[in-house]
């Protein structure tokens, strides 16, 4: 088989077509040959790390990480070989002998069960190669919104270059070398003392849960299974979806959808933090009018649409149309928006109508 | 006055590649990196303050803490260590150790500011003075070394007196950057630092490749324990590396150099700045080279302490100003380098080669190797001989030769045990290997690689177990951590080798680490990782009774 171009390379031993810029790897993902990787996060730019994407090319004297090698018309590539695999075996049981643990719970963040799956699927839970453990956990930091949990990190850096390539804060950074190396912000403080935004886009990388959601783990008590609803955050207008993690009735958790065509995984403080005011007791339900004596009392939305019409009506009457000005919330959708702005135009008739991203 | 932050970042912005002397500038001037300093470096050259700080921490030079810039750094090298280092650490107050810093032939060196100081003991510290080779011993023709020997050779006056700078004038006058290339291919030359690739080619590659402006970096960064070669020809023949690299620019069609300089050679630094300038004034380098119109700028830049530098790709992260990991190739230097240009990365003795390959033929150099082979190798050779130093050999002479007619055998009647290769990259050869022609392939035949030419000798009184453990853990403490198995695999062996970890049954703990040294020899992602466990490997080859008593006792 080969295309009209004539780029093809042999993986496994069948000749298949790709485009040029592509790397090993990814033609490989696309035949569904399941490499292990750890370092890898299709967003980022490849980094060559974790070296459990090695695959032997014909020629070659020894093997290379497919992540960062193109594709060169012609090559013979084998994924998958008794020393390949015998590879990432010993790498793997090197990486689950510098950490504490390898089980997190599923709450940590998206990608948090990628190693453990790992080590699972090539059985490394061996307890060989035992020695010291890396990286030094910060309990000292109270943030509430992200786990800096160290003892688990294997150095991968995604959490450190999704900062800078995708989130462009530049938060956090590698600190020292070899076996001493620490993920850190700048001179080794809090993250709210840095340029961190709190977007949580490090722990949803996190293949390991060293970095957690700590919203989210709050919830790991609670029996029932998580169950993941897709939607859309409905804090601005970029439309990013995520999905809900609810137990039961309660949402626990949020987490970017990676496929989401606005944002491709990313989320902000508020779409990934923000969401205790659903179960919230302060949350309010009904509207609420104010009686004689100015106190707010529960009432049906009738009698407060009937409340709000004579207001806006008075002030017309009173002060003219042009008195009123109108705020169409971000968080409004287009149909919501259009609305407002016919009622306040046709309705109210005046012209004095924004939003609240520009106003 | 002492200069501000301010002013400080504003010459470092007129600058090529100016993260690193302003840097260093500051360490001079304050005795550390404060925290100010480096928030407003951030912000005058644009780098994010985490990247910054994290950068800093990667470098073992620089201090953090007042007073840091002028404290000992006591050499803790394998040779030092067998000289008593740590004893000398213990004695000097607020003194640490640093990994190998290239004094193997002298006492014990000590670094304080910008100053290097040798000596056995505390009470025993002189001003250290780099000692020059060892006088000739076999007939063969030396290349680098020929006339290195002369006192005023460091100045311009001295080098000019033996043809100094005709191979440039010769070059840039008469022949055309192809015909250099062309020459130089010929002769055979290949890299000296260690990967031995042929010279001519690479520059041809460089001036081949599309995009520019083409930059040539001469590699001084010579990390590798037992190697002391750069910093004798850089100390005494500073213009032969000068004239090499401006004979680089011209063949590769690059307007600048940059020598990345280790940071334990201070004196060295000094030496170069005024041979530079030496050489600007003489008009031999700079706006217009012997009145040809050419123009070779050749900066001076100084690393930091990280052994990872003297890999090219991580060299030119570090003269770039980011974080020194090495990068994926290809694509390679010489199409993506320095800021992405075509770049010609050459070792110190691979350029000082040049200007006389350029003087006296292609044909000459070549026929200076013995059989088969091209041209001479400056070893470095320490440890348990009766004269350690530097030694130029015509490639394919018999180690034996060198070890017992040149540098006058092992002392006080003992034998060899073991040498090292590569410095200590290549691992140890011991046994029948000793029988070995100093060259390439002969080497690699044995399963190890001559390198950059550091050979370390230990008599057979030296525990083989504790000098591999030595050397494991300087490749622990180089480990950028980039990779997997090179930052975790180099921390397991060396806890195995000190006994501080590992299985407890022999068979179990052969099985590890000869699992560790296969996965990180084939999946590294760079030399330091490919090479560290040729230690291993060859401790188990030559020494199984040692490594037997090791883990299980007697």
């Amino acid at each position: 088989m080969s295309d009209e171009t004539g780029r093809t390379i042999f993986l496994d031993g069948e000749e298949v077509p790709f485009d040029i810029g592509e790397t090993i790897f990814q033609v490989a993902e696309r035949y569904r040959k399941d490499i292990p990787t750890l370092c890898y996060d299709d967003r980022l730019e490849a980094f060559g790390g974790c070296r459990l994407c090695v695959v032997e090319i014909e020629g070659a004297r020894t093997p290379v990480a497919s992540c960062t090698t193109m594709a060169e018309p012609g090559m013979r590539i084998t994924t998958k070989s008794g020393s390949l695999e015998m590879h990432r075996r010993v790498l793997l049981e090197m990486v689950v002998s510098e950490n504490r643990e390898v089980d997190v719970d599923e709450l940590s963040g998206y990608a948090s069960q990628e190693m453990k799956n790992l080590v699972d699927r090539y059985s490394a839970r061996t307890g060989r190669f035992a020695g010291d453990k890396s990286g030094v956990s910060r309990p000292d930091d109270p943030n509430p919104f992200i786990l800096r949990d160290y003892e688990n990190c294997i150095s991968c850096y995604r959490c450190v270059r999704v900062c800078a390539e995708q989130e462009g804060d530049y938060a956090i950074s590698i600190m020292n070398r070899g076996f001493e190396t620490q993920i850190t912000t700048e001179f080794g403080g809090l993250l709210k003392d840095s340029s961190c935004t709190f977007c949580g886009q490090c722990i949803q990388t996190c293949p390991t849960g060293a970095l957690g959601d700590l919203k989210a783990l709050r919830h790991v008590e609670v029996e029932e299974p998580i169950e993941k609803t897709r939607s859309v955050c409905t804090y601005c207008g970029v439309g990013c979806a995520l999905d809900i993690m609810t137990k039961g009735d309660q949402v626990v958790g949020i987490q970017p959808a990676m496929d989401g065509p606005a944002n491709e995984g990313a989320l902000c403080v508020k779409g990934q933090f923000a969401f205790d005011f659903v179960h919230h007791p302060d949350r309010l339900k009904t509207p609420f009018i104010r009686d004689d004596h100015g106190q707010l009392v529960p009432a049906t939305w009738d009698q407060a649409l009937d409340k709000a019409a004579a207001g806006l009506l008075e002030a017309v009457n009173e002060h003219g149309r042009h008195s009123l000005y109108a705020i169409a919330s971000g968080r409004a959708p287009n149909e919501a928006g259009f609305t407002m702005q016919k009622f306040v135009r046709a309705g109210l008739g005046t012209s004095y109508i924004d939003n609240c991203s520009r106003a | 006055m002492t200069p501000t932050n301010d002013e400080l970042i504003a010459e470092a912005m007129t600058e090529e590649a100016p993260l690193l002397p302003l840097l260093h500038r500051i360490h001079e001037r304050d005795g550390y990196l404060s925290e100010e300093a480096l928030r407003s470096v951030s912000k005058g050259l644009r780098i994010p303050i985490a990247d910054l700080f994290g950068t800093i921490t990667f470098y073992h030079h620089f201090a953090r803490d007042p007073g840091g810039f002028e404290a000992p750094r006591v050499c803790t090298g394998p040779i030092c260590c067998l000289k008593g280092a740590h004893d000398l650490v213990a004695q000097l107050d607020g003194a640490t150790g640093m990994p190998c810093s290239g004094r193997c032939d002298e006492p014990i060196p000590v670094i304080r500011g910008s100053q290097t100081f040798v000596g056995l003991s505390a009470s025993q510290l002189t001003l250290g003075d780099t000692p020059v080779p060892p006088a000739k011993v076999g007939d063969y023709e030396e290349c680098v070394f020929a006339n290195i020997r002369s006192s005023d050779r460091k100045t311009i006056e001295g080098y000019r007196q033996t043809g100094g700078y005709e191979g440039l004038e010769k070059a840039v006058t008469s022949m055309s950057p192809q015909e250099l290339t062309e020459m130089i291919d010929q002769s055979g030359l290949a890299g000296r630092g260690g990967a031995g690739f042929p010279t001519g080619r690479k520059w041809k590659a460089v001036a081949d490749a599309k995009g520019g402006p083409k930059t040539v970096v001469c590699n001084a960064d010579e990390g590798e324990p037992g190697c002391f070669k750069d910093r004798a020809l850089m100390d005494h023949d500073p213009h032969a590396v000068l004239e090499g690299m401006a004979l680089a620019c011209y063949a590769t069609g690059s307007p600048r150099a940059f020598l990345y300089l280790r940071y334990e050679y201070p004196e060295t630094e000094h030496l170069l700045v005024n041979a530079i300038s030496e050489a600007e004034a003489a008009g031999v380098i700079g706006d217009d080279v012997f009145g040809t119109g050419i123009k070779i700028k050749i900066y001076l830049r100084r690393g930091a302490g990280a052994y990872i530098c003297g890999e090219e790709t991580s060299l030119l992260n570090s003269l770039e100003g980011s974080h020194p990991f090495p990068r994926n190739r290809p694509p390679y230097p010489v199409t993506h380098g320095y800021e992405g240009t075509p770049t010609a990365v050459n070792n110190v003795e691979t350029l000082a080669s040049v200007p006389p390959i350029v003087l006296r033929g292609p044909d000459w150099y070549r026929n200076l190797g013995l059989g088969n082979h091209s041209g001479t190798k400056v070893i470095s050779l320490s440890g348990d001989v009766a004269r350690p130093g530097n030694y130029e050999v015509p490639i394919g002479l018999p180690l034996s030769t060198l070890i017992d007619e040149w540098a006058g055998g092992v002392p006080n009647n003992r034998s060899v045990q073991a040498v090292t290769m590569a410095g200590l990259s290549g691992g140890f050869l011991a046994g029948d290997d000793l029988d070995v022609t100093l060259d390439e392939p002969s080497i690699r035949a044995k399963g190890s690689f001559l390198g950059a030419g550091g050979i370390m000798v230990f008599d057979d009184s030296r525990d083989m177990v504790e000098i591999s453990h030595m050397a494991m853990e300087f490749f622990a403490e180089e480990s950028c951590g980039k990779c997997f198995p090179c930052r975790i695999g180099t921390q397991r062996l060396t806890e195995r080798l000190a006994g501080k970890a590992g299985p407890e049954d022999l068979e179990q703990w052969l099985d590890e680490v000869s699992d560790l040294n296969k996965t990180m020899k084939e999946t590294s992602a760079c030399g330091l990782g490919q090479a560290a466990p040729l230690i291993t490997e060859s401790l188990l080859k030559y020494f199984p009774q040692a490594v037997q008593t090791h883990v299980i006792g007697e």
